[in-house]
């Protein structure tokens, strides 16, 4: 009895802990400033959407979103690429180059790439990729690379033998098992790979921030963090502009719920 | 086949890793050419820098109660909700939902309820009669690294619990059936059955959340900036604002070496314990 | 016909009275009478921002009586634009946030005269400080640039990359010479700063009349004043402590009063910044205790150090803090958070000494116009034209009331925006040159502005300034 009273309080407080701040935004977001500062947790007056039309008219959230999907998919999408190659042929190989390379990768994942912040600042001022969508993916790729990695090697690594075996006897090379015995095969570990990265890509400050400064190439958290400016502050608009970066995770979270968990997780449990 | 993506890491991954230890040893304001110091940066950063121990403790503080806090009630709460009934999935998905949060989102609302006079934190404690718990929370040099502590805690226990209940789930129940048996009660239960037998999943989550606790960069760059007093700087912050804010960045490339070698250590320091524990 | 005139020009003139009476208040409501000699009520008041103003001034007798003042530092009415020959020009800078205000003066001024093109290149300003000068160096087409004041003006200025100014007309007659200084180096004339901004402390009048408050002229008046304040249920001063950034304007106000004369500051300043001083430093120590006792008579917030810069200016926006010590800058934000607050702002002087104030403000004068001396004769003649453009009334009245901000512009109408028209009145009052930017090095000023922070926060004097003395020394020894 005093088990279940425990249980039941202690999920209701953790439970109320992201509820209640979760309607504190969703609700700020359609609250003057002076309604968010005199009354944080009521209802608001009226649903209006005065914040969110100031924000599309007053900001470039189109162009800083319309940036983090691109960034976001091409990063995901070539580092599952290169990461699927890489593990498929690490998984098969057995010889020292193979073990090395592992390692070094495994390099990558105990020691977090915000550690290169500066030499990587240099490099990229040197070769002119400051401002450009492109070195931002090739950041995101790289910083991601290992992890993924590791996911997919112990993935591949999980397949039967045999499959690979007996193509290997019909002849084909390791490119065609790869593509057309593998990758298939992979489809749920690269799902779940692909939102992990997905989330940490979209949701990135560090290296927008060292290498972005031109407005119209902001990400979205980049740009959130303007809202926080040193003269003009206001939380209705950044409750609103909350809004805007979290509600398509929000919605790709209830409808693909199994395989964001899986993917979120996947991280940790394979690693 | 493996080769582009090791090209890749190896130039933008492995050679700036390295580089780091070339800045370090020069005088560089990010412009001029950078000055040949030696080992001064190391030699100042180790016998005349106050802040830089001041930052290695506040780090390990701040990894140090994650890490407990973190993996105590992402344990706790996959205990709790272990069964599939359709209010643990429910409540499941809602502890989760943080984790698909941006930083910087997490950052802002929690900058809004820890505000003293205006946050929701303040309020209730107001309203409830427990002035004392009214707390200037990010603002004073006491509470502001503990504050963050509470919301990285809350951003990814969540994710930490579902890695639980993953693990947790593979439990034969045999061993709870006969626990039961010897009549140990809840807490026995647990001391005998789950802990032990969730310890590799313990370790996979006690590592994840030590890399993921030197990335709360976002959090502090956004809610304190490393203040007040530089009470909630770490190792992240401090190198991002040596070379950004000061244009150091040969101190900068000094101060991260010590950040590798301390994350280097820990990671051995956990492989250790937990290896003696299995 | 005649009578119909007249009639017509009685009822013109009652209109613009009504308007008036309804649009301007305090500071710019004169009754009529204002001329040389007579009688004032309230000093520092100003007929305007002409070069021949009228300004009531307290005389040696003590009587307030209305004085002509000169803003200009040359005689004769400001003159129009210069007519550019055809061509094209490029305008660098970094005020992305005046770029549709700015666009449309360059449409205007590209429809009179017509052949002549500016295009403009903006810049964020992180990178415009650290790449501006490489870049426009290497871009004579950049006949017209604008610099941040301080470090990045005497960049430029060493590199001779700007022509001087000195004898041009606009300069010596369309512009407040008070505000020219940090466009000038040695002896010369080399840039035209545009903005007169305040850093200076702002506050509630529809509070101040309703407590019937006086505004305080002296510190022991300030540290009552708080006390009162706080006791009537309102915060006197909302700082942001938790916000650095902005807990920092007030230091110019600190600052302001506290040494004999302007060099004397500067050079204190200038020995902090670069570690010849350190701020246990008597002077400093001084100020610091008046943080302390300001601190002791409730002028801060409660939890001041957690006060961010978005708190500070909803407690001001709000009406729950009587003067919000950062500038007219923010009032655009207070506006954003409560919309009532249009027309009941005006500055606040932070006096910090007994004896008779040296100065009563603070204000900064930057995005410093100049002419590219790389560029061709015909760019440069170009880009005078346009300077001189910028340098008219009505030109700068739509880059004003478009941007929120003072110009340095004589016969600029400011009553298309209330808050600007109710404090332009300071362009004329004995106002200080912002000495917090004297501090070039950022982690240097950082840590002198956290140890302030920390003594409101409570912590002791003595030992915090010590305490931050030490981590500033061995900051500079990295």
């Amino acid at each position: 009895m005093i088990f279940k009273t425990v249980r039941a309080l202690l999920l209701a407080i953790f439970a109320l802990l992201i509820i209640i701040p979760s309607l504190i935004v969703i609700f700020g977001s359609f609250k003057s400033d002076l309604e968010i500062y005199e009354s944080p947790m009521s209802l608001p007056d009226a649903f209006k959407l005065d914040n969110y039309r100031t924000l599309f008219e007053t900001s470039q959230v189109f162009t800083n979103f319309r940036n983090s999907v691109f960034v976001t998919s091409m990063s995901v999408f070539i580092t599952l690429l290169l990461a699927s190659m890489t593990a498929f042929a690490l998984s098969r190989m057995v010889n020292l180059s193979a073990k090395v390379m592992f390692a070094l990768f495994s390099l990558g994942l105990a020691i977090p790439a915000q550690v290169n912040m500066i030499p990587l600042f240099i490099l990229f001022n040197d070769l002119k990729l400051t401002n450009s969508f492109f070195g931002l993916i090739l950041v995101n790729i790289v910083t991601t690379l290992p992890i993924s990695i590791f996911i997919l090697t112990s993935f591949f690594r999980e397949l039967p033998r045999e499959m690979y075996e007996v193509s290997a006897i019909d002849g084909a090379s390791i490119f065609r098992i790869y593509r057309s015995i593998a990758l298939p095969l992979s489809k749920p570990a690269m799902g779940a790979t692909a939102i992990f990265l997905f989330v940490i890509n979209w949701n990135d400050l560090l290296y927008p921030l060292l290498l972005i400064t031109q407005a119209d190439k902001k990400t979205l958290p980049l740009a959130m963090l303007d809202f926080r400016g040193e003269y003009a502050t206001s939380f209705s608009m950044i409750f609103t502009s909350v809004m805007i970066a979290s509600v398509p995770m929000v919605i790709m979270y209830l409808t693909m719920q199994r395989s964001f968990v899986a993917g979120l997780t996947a991280g940790a449990v394979k690693g | 086949m493996s080769v582009p993506a090791f090209l890749l890491y190896a130039f933008l991954y492995l050679y700036p890793a390295l580089n780091n230890l070339r800045f370090s040893t020069t005088r560089w304001d990010g412009i001029v050419e950078p000055e040949f110091v030696g080992l001064r940066n190391f030699s100042n950063l180790m016998t005349n820098d106050d802040l830089f121990f001041k930052v290695m403790g506040n780090n390990i503080r701040f990894t140090l109660l994650v890490v407990i806090f973190q993996t105590g009630f992402s344990l706790l709460f996959a205990i709790l909700l272990l069964k599939n009934s359709r209010g643990n999935v429910f409540l499941r998905t809602l502890y989760f939902f943080p984790t698909i949060l941006s930083s910087v989102s997490v950052a802002m609302i929690w900058l809004f309820l820890y505000d003293p006079n205006w946050g929701a934190i303040n309020i209730f404690f107001n309203k409830i009669g427990l002035e004392a718990f009214a707390l200037n929370w990010l603002g004073s040099e006491t509470s502001a690294l503990y504050a963050i502590v509470f919301s990285q805690v809350w951003f990814h226990t969540g994710q930490m619990m579902v890695i639980y209940i993953a693990g947790l789930q593979q439990i034969p129940a045999e061993l709870y059936e006969a626990a039961e048996v010897d009549g140990a009660n809840r807490w026995q239960q647990f001391r005998s059955v789950t802990w032990p037998m969730a310890l590799p999943t313990t370790a996979v989550v006690i590592a994840y959340t030590t890399i993921q606790s030197f990335r709360a960069f976002d959090l502090i760059y956004t809610m304190t900036l490393g203040g007040p007093n530089n009470s909630t700087n770490i190792f992240s912050t401090l190198i991002y604002l040596t070379a950004f804010n000061e244009f150091r960045f040969g101190y900068a490339a000094a101060q991260t070496i010590f950040m590798v070698l301390m994350i280097l250590f820990l990671t051995w320091l956990q492989r250790r314990i937990l290896r003696t524990k299995y | 016909m005649k009578h119909m005139n007249a009639r017509a020009f009685k009822a013109l003139i009652a209109m613009s009275f009504a308007i008036s009476a309804t649009v301007v208040p305090i500071s710019q409501s004169f009754a009529a009478g204002e001329r040389l000699g007579a009688r004032c009520t309230t000093e520092g008041v100003m007929t305007g921002t002409s070069s021949t103003s009228l300004a009531c001034v307290k005389g040696a007798n003590g009587k307030l009586t209305w004085q002509r003042v000169k803003l200009s530092s040359g005689n004769g009415r400001p003159v129009a634009a210069l007519t550019p020959p055809k061509g094209s020009i490029e305008f660098w800078h970094w005020r992305n946030e005046d770029r549709a205000t700015l666009e449309r003066i360059i449409a205007n001024y590209e429809a009179r005269y017509p052949g002549t093109k500016i295009t403009m290149n903006i810049m964020p300003s992180g990178d415009y400080t650290a790449t501006g000068f490489a870049k426009i160096r290497a871009n004579p087409k950049a006949a017209v640039f604008a610099t941040f004041r301080g470090a990045q003006f005497n960049q430029f200025a060493k590199g001779d990359m700007m022509t001087d100014l000195s004898n041009e007309r606009f300069t010596r007659q369309n512009v407040i010479s008070g505000g020219m200084i940090p466009g000038q180096y040695e002896g010369k004339q080399l840039g035209i700063p545009y903005h007169y901004l305040f850093n200076n402390p702002v506050y509630n009048t529809e509070i101040f009349a309703k407590e019937k408050w006086s505004l305080p002229t002296n510190f022991t008046q300030l540290l009552a004043w708080c006390q009162a304040a706080k006791k009537a249920g309102y915060t006197p001063l909302a700082w942001s402590g938790g916000f650095r950034p902005n807990a920092g304007q007030m230091l110019n106000s600190m600052l302001m009063n506290s040494a004999p004369d302007y060099a004397t500051l500067e050079a204190r300043i200038v020995a902090l910044d670069t570690g010849k001083a350190e701020i246990t430093a008597p002077w400093f120590k001084e100020m610091a205790n008046k943080y302390k006792r300001m601190a002791d008579a409730n002028c801060f917030p409660d939890n001041a150090t957690g006060v961010t810069d978005a708190a500070a200016v909803a407690l001001f926006a709000t009406g729950k803090a009587a003067v919000i010590p950062t500038g007219t800058f923010t009032m655009g934000a207070v506006k954003a958070v409560n919309p009532a607050m249009t027309g009941k702002m005006n500055l606040f002087s932070l006096i910090t000494t007994d004896e008779k104030p040296q100065y009563v403000g603070i204000h900064n004068n930057t995005f410093i116009l100049s002419v590219n001396k790389n560029s061709t004769a015909t760019d440069q003649k170009i880009a005078r034209s346009f300077i001189s453009y910028l340098l008219t009334g009505p030109v700068a009245q739509v880059f004003s009331v478009g941007t929120s901000q003072h110009t340095t512009v004589l016969d600029v109408d400011y009553s298309g925006n209330v808050d600007l028209l109710n404090t332009s009145s300071w362009q004329a009052k004995k106002t200080l040159l912002a000495p917090r930017f004297l501090w070039l090095n950022q982690g240097v000023r950082d840590l002198q502005e956290d140890a302030l922070i920390a003594i409101v926060g409570g912590k002791p004097v003595d030992a915090t300034l010590e305490d931050f003395a030490k981590q500033v020394k061995q900051k500079l020894a990295g």
